[in-house]
């Protein structure tokens, strides 16, 4: 008998914990004070009780209670400051402005006013003016004006603020000068008046409006980012901003909510708000997708579902394209043989078949390259093609002295997508018929990276997307001397490392979009530095429901949810 | 009694310095820091220079170890650089998660795993002995991640798949864990009941007329249970720790995912402060277990007190 009590009790303690835990399910909803309120409210509404109702009531609910985009995440925003992080931007995209952007006009990217409306650039191409709009507001009701611009540059470049993104504000005048302690101020950044800045470059720089249109370049509020100190971009309270979307809570490794801003100087977006949830596994995606749970789900990031998506006629309506400006490329580590002789690295180009991997990978969906600036970017160019030869790569092997063949390491992280491995096992095979004995190793991410910096990792499969539209965000990223050795390409070029120096201070737009054009050439076609692969076509699944959902210019996964619109 | 679970607590203080030091030794030898991957991609060689130096990541690993015990023994363990908050909130916030996950689990397998065992043991070789064995086996040798996508394909729908919202979402991770956990309890149960049932005493109170159950319950299970309560404390004390790949495969913010998102960060401060308390966890685990088998053993009772 006693036996039974004892169970009985522990079937209590069970239920006594598990009740006990129900509040820290509250709990996990409620982070902000105002926040709280609203989604307790929300759940009174949609939890009528009955459990076994549950995901249909979650459904239903968000259908009918609130107009809300769910979108899933693999990994956890260390913050939602974006000078302080270099990945995480879809919360930056939604919640800030910028003082312009980058938006696709007639099919083309082009940068467009935003909190600026116009602005003039002296003749020298040194002194940009920019003319803000009287009419914007931060969430917490404060005005913007040109003062919040300059605290936003100085703030990046402020030592204590730790910003890794300072180089996007570098080129302005004495902003190097703060970022080494030796000034309190930038020089070359000042509020003329309450809707006027002017910014001063130490020299000319091209690419400087496109490179205010990235994410990293979003503007602050100096009163409340200044009183939040180290929990802005952190705690929702106090992370403030001009753009569509406000932050309403941040329940760690679980789910970041955004509502609405009825303010939004360009008229308020079409849905209540946007959830972005942590759902790092891909196949919980797809089913959560297919269970009406998740409304946009982005398959150029979970790729291992790319191929259910695509092939399944249910979902042929459901598929958004576009392009991605971005390429795919090998890139070969010159110090590392057989890869410092060019013959060598010209001979692995050709005997990989590229458009054969792009049909029987990626169903074709993308284009080969063979340049590092894809389509899309201003000043991409038709390049010469990169032929398929196996003949003529056995030659070359020859000629450096490999007629018998040689061993060569490519080099990938544990973390990447199913697809990198499976492509370097295809490459391992092409070029066994060559004679190139590869060996594929396998490196876990830190490990990878770090030793990618010290520029020792082989040859490996890397992916640039713009971050700004323009050659300079492509090519100086990876040829300069220092970026060369942090990604391990260890090109030595002195030319190259000068004329992208030159690019950058030229004013003249078309000779600094041919120099870019010899760079390029000079990189991929005579170096071999790199051997672009392919452009992809980014393919994202929406919901029948979800309607004007467009790629970005850039073909990134995040993006701005400002123009996305729900109709049942 | 008191003495020895003084003694058992002050032991805990130098293994959890033992193991911070260890994780501080070997991860010092592995390439790799937390800056170069939080920026990925985008490495700027420069940033990364001048922040090592302010964040003192370019210290030797024995004066980043020397700080790190200086500053926990004050109670603070550091801001984690992946999540750049407190780990002590990280943690506070992801352990309710974990430990939910865990009770409910253990719960299941105790509640399945013990009942399952004894009509075994009692029916031993019949149909059902084979079918509940056959069972147990496999929810000891599936691995997680196959069950758990097997339940979630078959349950897409009927119960969520994903996320920590409700009570309901707890089933099919604590499914997953408390499959794998009954199979192992299940086998024990009926190995040892079946052991004790073959000894003399249960044949004497058989002998005296008792009636099959009370036999059973009252006699052999109570005497086939010790190694029972082991298994369990070595289960809830794992569980504890998180499960790493139930937590990813169904979403969970628990203490798992937080340990191999520090350990693939390079982020020192949030493992060890996962390490710490995980450890702690199981030290205080096996310290109840150890108090248990005095309750339900008087024998170690009696030896314990002398």
């Amino acid at each position: 008998m006693k036996k039974y009590v004892s169970l009985l009790l522990a079937g209590a303690m069970t239920a006594g914990m598990l009740s006990g835990c129900g509040s820290a399910f509250e709990d996990s909803t409620s982070t902000t004070g105002a926040a709280a309120d609203a989604t307790k409210a929300a759940q009174t509404e949609t939890s009528p009780g009955a459990a076994g109702e549950e995901t249909s009531a979650a459904k239903e609910g968000a259908a009918a209670g609130r107009n809300v985009i769910r979108i899933p995440e693999k990994k956890e925003f260390p913050t939602v400051d974006c000078q302080k992080n270099t990945e995480f931007y879809v919360v930056p995209l939604n919640i800030y402005d910028r003082l312009v952007e980058c938006e696709v006009v007639d099919g083309v990217a082009t940068i467009v006013p935003g909190l600026a409306k116009k602005w003039d650039i002296s003749e020298d191409g040194l002194v940009y003016t920019f003319h803000l709009r009287d009419d914007v507001k931060f969430h917490n009701g404060s005005d913007f004006t040109a003062d919040d611009v300059v605290y936003t540059i100085e703030r990046m470049m402020d030592p204590d603020t730790s910003a890794l993104n300072t180089d996007f504000f570098s080129m302005i005048k004495g902003a190097n000068d703060m970022l080494n302690g030796q000034a309190d101020h930038v020089e070359g950044a000042v509020a003329v008046d309450d809707y006027t800045v002017e910014l001063t470059l130490d020299v000319p720089f091209g690419p400087f409006l496109a490179n205010l249109a990235t994410p990293s370049c979003s503007i602050y509020d100096r009163e409340s980012t200044e009183a939040a100190g180290d929990q802005f971009g952190i705690d929702p309270a106090v992370t403030v901003g001009t753009g569509p979307f406000k932050m309403e809570s941040w329940v760690l490794n679980d789910k970041i909510t955004l509502v609405r801003n009825d303010d939004y100087f360009k008229g308020p977006a079409k849905v209540d708000g946007v959830e972005l949830i942590q759902v790092p596994d891909e196949n919980t995606q797809k089913l959560m997708y297919e269970n009406g749970e998740l409304d946009i789900v982005d398959l150029s990031s979970s790729t291992s579902q790319l191929a259910y998506f695509m092939g399944n006629d249910k979902y042929k309506d459901n598929l958004v394209t576009g392009p991605e400006a971005g390429n795919y490329f090998y890139a070969f580590n010159q110090s590392i043989k057989p890869m410092d002789d060019v013959r060598v690295r010209k001979a692995i180009s050709m005997a990989i078949d590229r458009q054969t991997i792009l049909d029987q990978m990626y169903n074709g969906a993308g284009h080969v390259v063979n340049s590092m600036l894809p389509d899309g970017v201003l000043g991409s160019y038709e390049a010469q093609e990169i032929p398929y030869d196996p003949e003529g790569a056995k030659a070359l092997l020859a000629e450096a002295g490999y007629g018998d063949g040689c061993d060569l390491e490519i080099y990938q992280k544990t973390t990447d997508a199913a697809d990198a491995l499976a492509m370097n096992q295809v490459v391992q095979s092409m070029l066994s018929q060559v004679g190139i004995n590869v060996t594929i190793k396998q490196m876990d991410e830190a490990a990878f990276l770090a030793e990618r910096k010290e520029g020792n990792i082989g040859m490996t499969r890397a992916v640039w997307w713009a971050d700004f539209n323009d050659p300079d965000n492509f090519l100086y990223t990876f040829f300069t001397e220092k970026n060369a050795k942090a990604r391990s390409i260890n090109h030595t070029n002195t030319d190259v490392f000068q004329w992208l120096e030159d690019a950058r201070a030229m004013v003249d737009e078309e000779e600094r979009m041919a120099l870019y054009q010899k760079i390029d050439t000079t990189m991929v076609q005579e170096e071999v530095a790199v051997l672009p692969l392919y452009q992809m076509d980014h393919v994202v699944v929406v919901q029948d429901w979800i309607k004007d959902f467009h790629i970005p210019w850039n073909g990134w996964t995040d993006t701005s949810y400002y123009t996305v619109s729900i109709e049942r | 009694m008191l003495k020895y679970i003084i003694k058992r607590i002050l032991i805990t203080i130098p293994v959890l310095v033992g193991v911070v030091f260890l994780i501080f030794v070997m991860l010092s030898v592995v390439p790799g820091d937390p800056l170069t991957v939080m920026m990925g991609e985008k490495v700027k060689v420069d940033v990364i220079e001048r922040l090592s130096k302010t964040m003192h990541l370019n210290d030797p690993w024995y004066v980043q170890f020397a700080w790190y015990l200086w500053n926990a023994l004050h109670g603070d363990f550091g801001t984690s650089y992946k999540l750049m908050r407190s780990v002590s909130s990280v943690i506070a916030n992801a352990f309710p998660k974990t430990l939910m996950l865990a009770v409910t689990a253990a719960a299941l397998s105790w509640v399945i795993g013990i009942p399952a065992g004894v009509i075994s043991a009692v029916k031993k070789n019949s149909i059902i002995d084979h079918l509940f064995m056959g069972f147990a086996l496999c929810g000891v040798s599936l691995p997680a991640f196959s069950v758990g996508m097997f339940l979630q394909n078959i349950f897409n729908g009927i119960l969520p798949v994903s996320g920590f919202a409700s009570p309901m979402h707890l089933i099919l991770p604590a499914l997953v864990l408390g499959w794998n956990a009954a199979g192992t309890i299940a086998r024990l149960t009926r190995s040892s009941l079946l052991e004790v049932l073959e000894d003399d005493y249960i044949r004497t109170a058989r002998a005296k007329g008792l009636a099959p159950v009370p036999v059973i319950v009252k006699h052999a299970l109570k005497n086939s249970l010790l190694p029972v309560i082991t298994m369990m404390a070595i289960q809830i004390s794992s569980l504890l720790s998180g499960a790493v790949i139930t937590e990813t495969l169904f979403s969970i913010p628990g203490i798992g995912r937080l340990a191999v998102d520090a350990i693939n960060g390079r982020d020192m401060p949030l493992l060890q402060g996962t390490v710490i308390f995980t450890t702690t966890v199981i030290i205080v685990g096996n310290l109840i277990a150890d108090i248990l088998y005095c309750v339900v053993d008087p024998r170690i009772r009696v030896e314990g007190g002398k």
